[in-house]
């Protein structure tokens, strides 16, 4: 996945005179500017407005935004709120599991998939369409398969002789099933990523071990795992993070209900602000969230991938 | 494996056709009950396949509930996204490919990149609904595109660094040597070469900013786009469940066309940058 300049190709081409033009001396300067414009407008402004929002009683009154200086009052409020803390507990909860589950799917049918003498390409384009499917459709049509009067699930239990389950407003089943929607959309991404990386595989060890007759299991453990582990290393770090923003499957297929027990950190965050466009207090809550992700993966990067990222060029 | 039984290879194949049944199911479902009328949606047992398939749900959505304005906000905005992520995404990625900055500029400004493609912008949702209510981007498409180019400028840079690699640079050295100016030879030689990733670039933009959903929610509340009007087909009292899978169906078809006609650069797109929800 790392993509490294490459600094004596980039080299080899001569340099501008210094009669040419300013913009032509400049120009590499010129190509990057929008970009860093763009940062600095999308990430650094807002970052450092949220970071003032956050220490400030802001709201939306008729039009205009009443700000005061508070301190550290949105943090302490945001620290005892139960929501927030049952939100976050959530989060992570969800996380976990989907990445989990993920992981070991898309694991899975990758070295399936590796296997295979024919059908692979065929196999991979229909294994995309998941991925590149709007979000809310999918719910929607998960939506449907759940409903307990006309869903095929229900439909299929009360087949084998089984009641009905009321899959999103239970609150024993709410969770897991929401989680399925996430796994379903998301594991062919992870197995994407994991197949690009088996296939990339040197072969001789693979070779070694079929001469020393090593069983498949064998193999797998002592061959492709350790082979594996780094893109391994980098998909759960990507999902993990990707996964904490749930929001948009949540909000269209039980609006975090049944009651407030499937609030993720963006639907709270969500929750207060539309109606109520408290911009001191959610701007608080996203910072909070947003620096849990940061420490999470910079903990993860340090403790756990430290063996296997490539020293900075 | 050669040697291996017929029996394994069997399994295997059992095995993936499973995996395709759950992964297709679902979406061959809302194909297939969005063209019910109401009879037929409510039978017991349900139809496997539509016995009177109607465009009933579909004209529904496109003129009483006026879908297609919300098709034309989301390409608007699609669009916008897709040009300015390009624009700016592949500018940078020349740069970065063909230049070397100062004090290792070059590394700093590929890692900044990769963190924006880490941690989107959550925290920058706020403020910006307050920047953009000021200068009147709010509710608006272009300023909505303007974010979700941002959002995928990462992966456009990591994209197109690649392609640019892989033009011979030998081309644009000749030019050079000829007395064309740099500027010159990006517009005349590097640009139309890397014009497969620019496209297969510009169509992954264009899906992202398609699904996209939390921004268009809240910086976009007046010109819905359509992932938003699907969502909005669900109301606190009934769901119109025919109509609900014809415009979960709307939304999806242009993106699975332009998925299918850029095939051969997908794979690598997704796995660069990862288009999920």
């Amino acid at each position: 996945m790392a993509i490294r300049i490459r600094a004596q190709e980039a080299a080899r081409v001569r340099p501008v005179s210094a009669r040419a033009p300013w913009w032509e001396r400049n120009l590499a300067w010129l190509l990057v500017a929008p970009a860093i414009a763009m940062f600095a407008l999308f990430a650094i402004y807002p970052t450092a407005s949220a970071l003032l929002f956050s220490l400030s009683r802001a709201r939306l009154i008729r039009g205009s935004l009443e700000r005061t200086y508070i301190g550290l009052d949105n943090f302490r409020r945001a620290f005892e709120d139960p929501l927030v803390r049952q939100s976050a507990a959530f989060t992570i909860k969800w996380s976990l599991s989907v990445t989990a589950m993920e992981v070991l799917l898309g694991l899975l049918i990758a070295l399936l998939v590796s296997q295979l003498a024919r059908g692979r390409g065929l196999i991979t384009s229909l294994l995309i369409i998941p991925i590149i499917m709007p979000p809310v459709s999918v719910a929607v049509a998960w939506r449907f398969m759940y409903d307990p009067a006309f869903g095929i699930f229900n439909y299929l239990l009360n087949l084998v002789g089984l009641g009905d389950v009321y899959w999103l407003s239970d609150p024993d089943v709410a969770t897991y099933a929401l989680m399925a929607v996430d796994v379903w959309q998301t594991t062919p991404f992870v197995f994407l990523l994991l197949y690009a990386g088996l296939i990339s595989l040197p072969r001789d060890p693979y070779e070694a071990a079929a001469i020393d007759g090593a069983s498949p299991w064998f193999t797998f453990r002592t061959v492709t795992l350790p082979l594996l582990k780094p893109v391994l290393l980098v998909v759960i770090l990507l999902r993990v993070i990707d996964s904490a923003r749930i929001f948009d499957k949540i909000l269209v297929m039980t609006r975090g209900g049944p009651g407030s027990q499937n609030y993720s950190m963006t639907y709270t965050i969500y929750q207060e602000f539309i109606p109520k466009f408290d911009f001191g207090y959610t701007a608080a809550l996203s910072f909070l969230f947003q620096l849990s992700l940061v420490i999470v993966a910079t903990i993860y990067v340090r403790r756990v991938m430290a063996d296997y990222s490539a020293p900075a060029e | 494996m050669a040697g291996e039984s017929r029996i394994g290879t069997l399994l295997r194949y059992a095995g993936i056709a499973l995996v395709l049944a759950i992964v297709l199911f679902p979406v061959y479902w809302m194909i297939n009950m969005s063209f019910k009328d109401t009879a037929e949606f409510t039978a017991r047992p349900p139809t496997m396949i539509v016995k009177r398939p109607t465009w009933e749900n579909y004209r529904d959505i496109l003129i009483s509930q006026g879908f297609d304005r919300y098709a034309w906000n989301s390409l608007l905005t699609a669009l916008t996204a897709a040009v300015v992520a390009v624009t700016v995404g592949s500018l940078m990625a020349y740069a970065l490919s063909r230049f070397r900055l100062p004090k290792n500029f070059n590394y700093h400004l590929l890692f900044t990149i990769l963190t924006v493609r880490m941690f989107p912008p959550i925290l920058s949702l706020i403020p910006l609904y307050y920047i953009y209510k000021q200068i009147g981007l709010l509710d608006t498409r272009f300023g909505l595109g303007l974010i979700h180019a941002w959002v995928e400028v990462p992966l456009v840079v990591w994209m197109m660094i690649g392609f640019f690699r892989d033009i011979p640079r030998d081309m644009e050295e000749a030019a050079l040597v000829d007395g064309d100016t740099r500027l010159g030879v990006l517009r005349k030689i590097a640009v139309p070469l890397a014009r497969p990733g620019l496209a297969a670039t510009f169509i992954l933009v264009f899906i992202s900013s398609w699904n996209e959903f939390l921004f268009a929610l809240i910086l976009n509340s007046r010109n819905q786009t359509l992932p938003i009007a699907v969502a909005g087909q669900i109301t606190q009292f009934e769901i119109r469940y025919g109509n609900l899978m014809a415009a979960g169906v709307f939304a999806t078809v242009p993106v699975l066309i332009l998925a299918f006609l850029t095939q051969r650069h997908l794979t690598r797109g997704l796995t660069v940058g990862g288009v999920t929800g």
